[in-house]
Order: structure tokens, then C-alpha cells, then sequence
């Protein structure tokens, strides 16, 4: 997964795959299409009504993140089964169990880690800070459980330097915390409960 | 007993169509619990020609659905329509308008397939004339309860509806029960283009009236991305009703545009 990632490197667009239930028609996929067609700058839009397999390009620098695409799929009135989005840069996140995503890459391990925040635009920050880093090959924040799923080299890098990197952005874990100067310049919706000092 | 022996032989007709085809679009003469996307419209139009032992109807509705979400739906449905009566008289009028809402509160989603239910009421305001033609134009205020249950997968698509129609003011309240199953002719594909069939049941019990009824209509639809064309034709099975409300035949033609 690190490999492929790599080759998308010079990429402006993500690529989005999502696995779609409940596609029992042609005419289910266009309103499928149709609510995506809300997020402007969509493109390549294709979907297998066989499969469900649903997929897209969207530019990078909107930074559509995977909790929008989930809730998209469900107003649109269908089931989402398992999100993958490829970023331009080449990190890769997902809702699917990233010991799947990371099978048969060699040194590349998958780790949970708390990181305290509240909302969509949280989790775009969180991965964003990951993605900075070398080594990083998929990354998943969950606003429910707070717990960020991360794949990454291990001779590239480590989990405390993903945690490092992650309070710089503003957010604590439970080993690194931010500073109060960046955790005061987030937006309100993302001021958080702060995690107690040991 | 006599009405279910003609209905079972009825559903066999359709069995001798089943085989070796593949899925569908939205029926014709039937409803469906599927909503395509939160808060897109729907516009539609289902020309019916009508012939009964009353006289003969032109039934011309403009249709206009919103999806308010997901799972739930409002539309308007502005009727006109004009009739030559078996003694003479004609005319043409604004028919009954009627309001739907549509709330779906079971969803099923498979790869390829799904199965949903959604409750249903259509208010039937007395704008038209008193014309006494069932869902054409009475003149009375009807309100519909009902729900729809539909399973469409790739290979067919199977929808039921049930629902009792009252009239206060009238003796005309019933029991309504549609069974509809659509077939497409061609492998489906997205962007859309299907040629499908349907096959369409409708049964009314008129309890106030003594009266009972089972159509069948025989549907064909031509459907691109977000539009279909729909041709149908509806023929009593079972005719057991009061002499002036004898159905004879209904020409369905219609279109609907999603937007």
C-alpha cells in the first residue's frame, strides 16, 4: 500500500472508493450520483451496480473528508460498507480494518492511539498532521471513539512522533498535549475537553 | 375462495413472463418505498383514458414529488380532467388535487438489492367535479392510509402496497391492495437505459358498495439516466361492482423527470 501510495504523489485529486449497499437499480445509482453532485468539483464519478463499488476524484485541497463521504452515502438513502480514500499525497485513509489495507507490506505496522477532538473538521486537522509525515501509509480518525487508526513504516518512524505531530496541530493525545496558544486558535466547534496532565 | 383461485391464476400469468430476465425501474401503475436521494424533485405525468359503464375519461395529472430527506417524501398532484358521459353529457374540469406524504421507516440494504417499507397517506381534496369515478374526480374529500413494501434486486423488483381509502361523506371508502413485479429486458448498466416490463395488480373492495374489483395492467417502460417513459394497460380480472361503476379498460401514458 506504501508503494502504490508513492505513485500518486504528484496528484492535485483524491481518489474516492466507496462500497455501496442497497444499489438494487440503475435508477438507485443516480440519485446516488445526484447527491454527490452537491460537492462541486466532483469528478470521474463511476458506479458498479453489480458490485456497488462506487468511486470518484475530488480535489485535494478541499480536503473532503471520510466522515462527509459516509454521511453523503446515507442521505442519499443507501448503505456505506467500507470507505477508502486515497489522498493526492498518497496517504491512504479508510473505515475497514487497516491490518487489511496493510496486508503484505513488509515493516509496515498498524497502531490505535486516543486523540481528543470533536468534530469533522478535528479529524481533517488530525489526518492532515499525519500525512506530513514520512512514512505514514493510511491513517482513520473516528469522532465517536476518538481513537485514531494509523499504519505506518516502522523504520520510518515511530508512534511517539506521530503523537508529537499530531499535539503540534492542536490536539491532545495522551502522551503529547497541545499548547495552549494552538489549542486557543482552533475553531469553537473543535474546542475539545482537554485531556488532564498526568 | 372464487376471488383468490382467479387472483393465484392471475399471479401465473406473470410467471410465464419471469424467466431468464433481469431488473427494473419504478413501476407504473403501482408505488414504491424507494427515494432517490434527499432533496431532489421528481416531476411526472400519467395520462390515463379511462372507459367504464359511466363513460369515457381523460385523466391528465401534472405530478410534482420532493424528497424533504432520505426518508421522506411530499408532492402535489394537480389533476384535469375531461369526460364524455353515456348520456350525453360532456365536459372538462380541474379534477381532484391531491397531496401525498410518504415516510420510509424500514430499510434493508444488500449488495445489489434492497428491501424497504414506507407508510403512505394521499389527501384528496374536493376540487373536481362530482363526477363519481374512483381517484378520478368525486367532489368529496378522500383520505388515503396506507403502506408500500418493495424488494428490488438486480434480477426483479417486487412491490406491495395495502391501504384503506375513506370517504366521509361518502359511500365509496376501500380497501386497496397493489401487487406489482418489474423485469427489465436488458443487463442493467449505469448510466441507465433499460427497456422494462411490468406486471401490475390491483385489487379494490368497496365494502358500502358490495363491490370488488382485481385489474391487471400489462406495463412497458423505456428509462435513460433520470427520465422514463411509460406505457401501460389496464384490464378488469374480476369486475364484481354496482352496474354504473363497471370498469372496462385504462390507457396509461406517462413520463417522469428526476432533477
Amino acid at each position: 500500500m506504501l508503494g502504490s501510495s508513492l505513485a500518486f504523489a504528484q496528484k492535485s485529486m483524491d481518489d474516492f472508493q466507496v462500497q455501496v449497499d442497497g444499489l438494487g437499480c440503475p435508477f438507485c445509482a443516480y440519485g446516488l450520483e445526484k447527491k454527490f453532485k452537491e460537492f462541486k468539483g466532483i469528478k470521474g464519478v463511476q458506479i458498479d451496480i453489480e458490485t456497488g463499488d462506487f468511486s470518484f476524484q475530488y480535489p485535494s485541497e478541499k480536503s473532503l473528508s471520510l466522515t462527509a463521504v459516509v454521511q453523503q452515502v446515507e442521505k442519499a438513502g443507501y448503505t456505506p460498507m467500507k470507505t477508502v480514500i486515497t489522498r493526492a499525497n498518497g496517504l491512504v485513509e479508510t473505515d475497514a480494518p487497516l491490518a487489511a489495507v496493510d496486508q503484505g507490506v513488509a515493516g509496515v505496522v498498524s497502531k490505535k492511539m486516543f486523540v481528543a477532538g470533536n468534530c469533522e473538521m478535528c479529524e481533517a486537522r488530525i489526518l492532515k498532521a499525519t500525512s506530513r509525515l514520512q512514512g505514514v501509509a493510511a491513517a482513520a480518525w473516528d469522532a465517536k471513539t476518538k481513537m485514531l487508526d494509523i499504519s505506518y513504516d516502522a523504520a520510518a518512524l515511530d508512534l511517539a512522533s506521530i503523537s508529537k505531530a499530531i499535539a503540534a496541530s492542536g490536539h491532545d493525545t495522551k502522551d503529547h498535549k497541545a499548547s495552549e496558544n494552538t489549542y486557543d486558535g482552533l475553531p469553537m466547534c473543535c474546542k475539545y475537553e482537554r485531556i488532564e496532565d498526568k | 375462495m372464487k376471488y383468490c383461485i382467479k387472483y393465484l391464476y392471475a399471479l401465473g400469468i406473470f410467471g410465464c413472463f419471469s424467466v431468464s430476465l433481469f431488473a427494473q425501474g419504478p413501476p407504473i401503475t403501482s408505488d414504491k418505498p424507494i427515494m432517490l436521494g434527499g432533496g431532489s424533485f421528481t416531476a411526472k405525468t400519467l395520462i390515463e383514458h379511462r372507459k367504464t359503464a359511466m363513460g369515457t375519461f381523460k385523466y391528465t395529472p401534472i405530478m410534482l414529488h420532493y424528497l424533504i430527506s432520505s426518508n421522506a417524501l411530499v408532492a402535489i398532484h394537480i389533476p384535469k380532467v375531461s369526460y364524455e358521459l353515456a348520456d350525453g353529457t360532456s365536459g372538462q374540469s380541474l379534477a381532484d388535487v391531491k397531496l401525498l406524504a410518504k415516510y420510509q421507516f424500514l430499510r434493508i440494504d444488500g449488495t445489489g438489492k434492497t428491501f424497504r417499507m414506507v407508510a403512505k397517506t394521499l389527501q384528496t381534496l374536493p376540487t373536481g367535479e362530482a363526477l363519481g369515478v374512483m381517484e378520478l374526480s368525486s367532489g368529496l374529500y378522500q383520505g388515503y392510509y396506507g403502506f408500500v413494501a418493495g424488494y428490488e434486486s438486480l434480477k426483479y423488483g417486487i412491490s406491495f402496497e395495502l391501504g384503506l381509502n375513506h370517504i366521509p361523506e361518502g359511500d365509496l371508502d376501500f380497501l386497496q391492495h397493489k401487487l406489482g413485479f418489474g423485469l427489465p429486458l436488458l443487463k442493467p448498466q449505469y448510466p441507465n437505459r433499460q427497456i422494462n416490463l411490468f406486471f401490475e395488480y390491483t385489487q379494490q373492495w368497496l365494502w358500502e358498495q358490495k363491490g370488488y374489483q382485481l385489474l391487471y395492467a400489462q406495463g412497458i417502460q423505456y428509462a435513460r439516466k433520470n427520465i422514463t417513459f411509460d406505457l401501460a394497460y389496464q384490464l378488469p380480472m374480476i369486475n364484481d361492482m354496482p352496474q354504473n361503476m363497471t370498469f372496462n379498460r385504462s390507457l396509461f401514458l406517462g413520463t417522469r423527470f428526476t432533477f
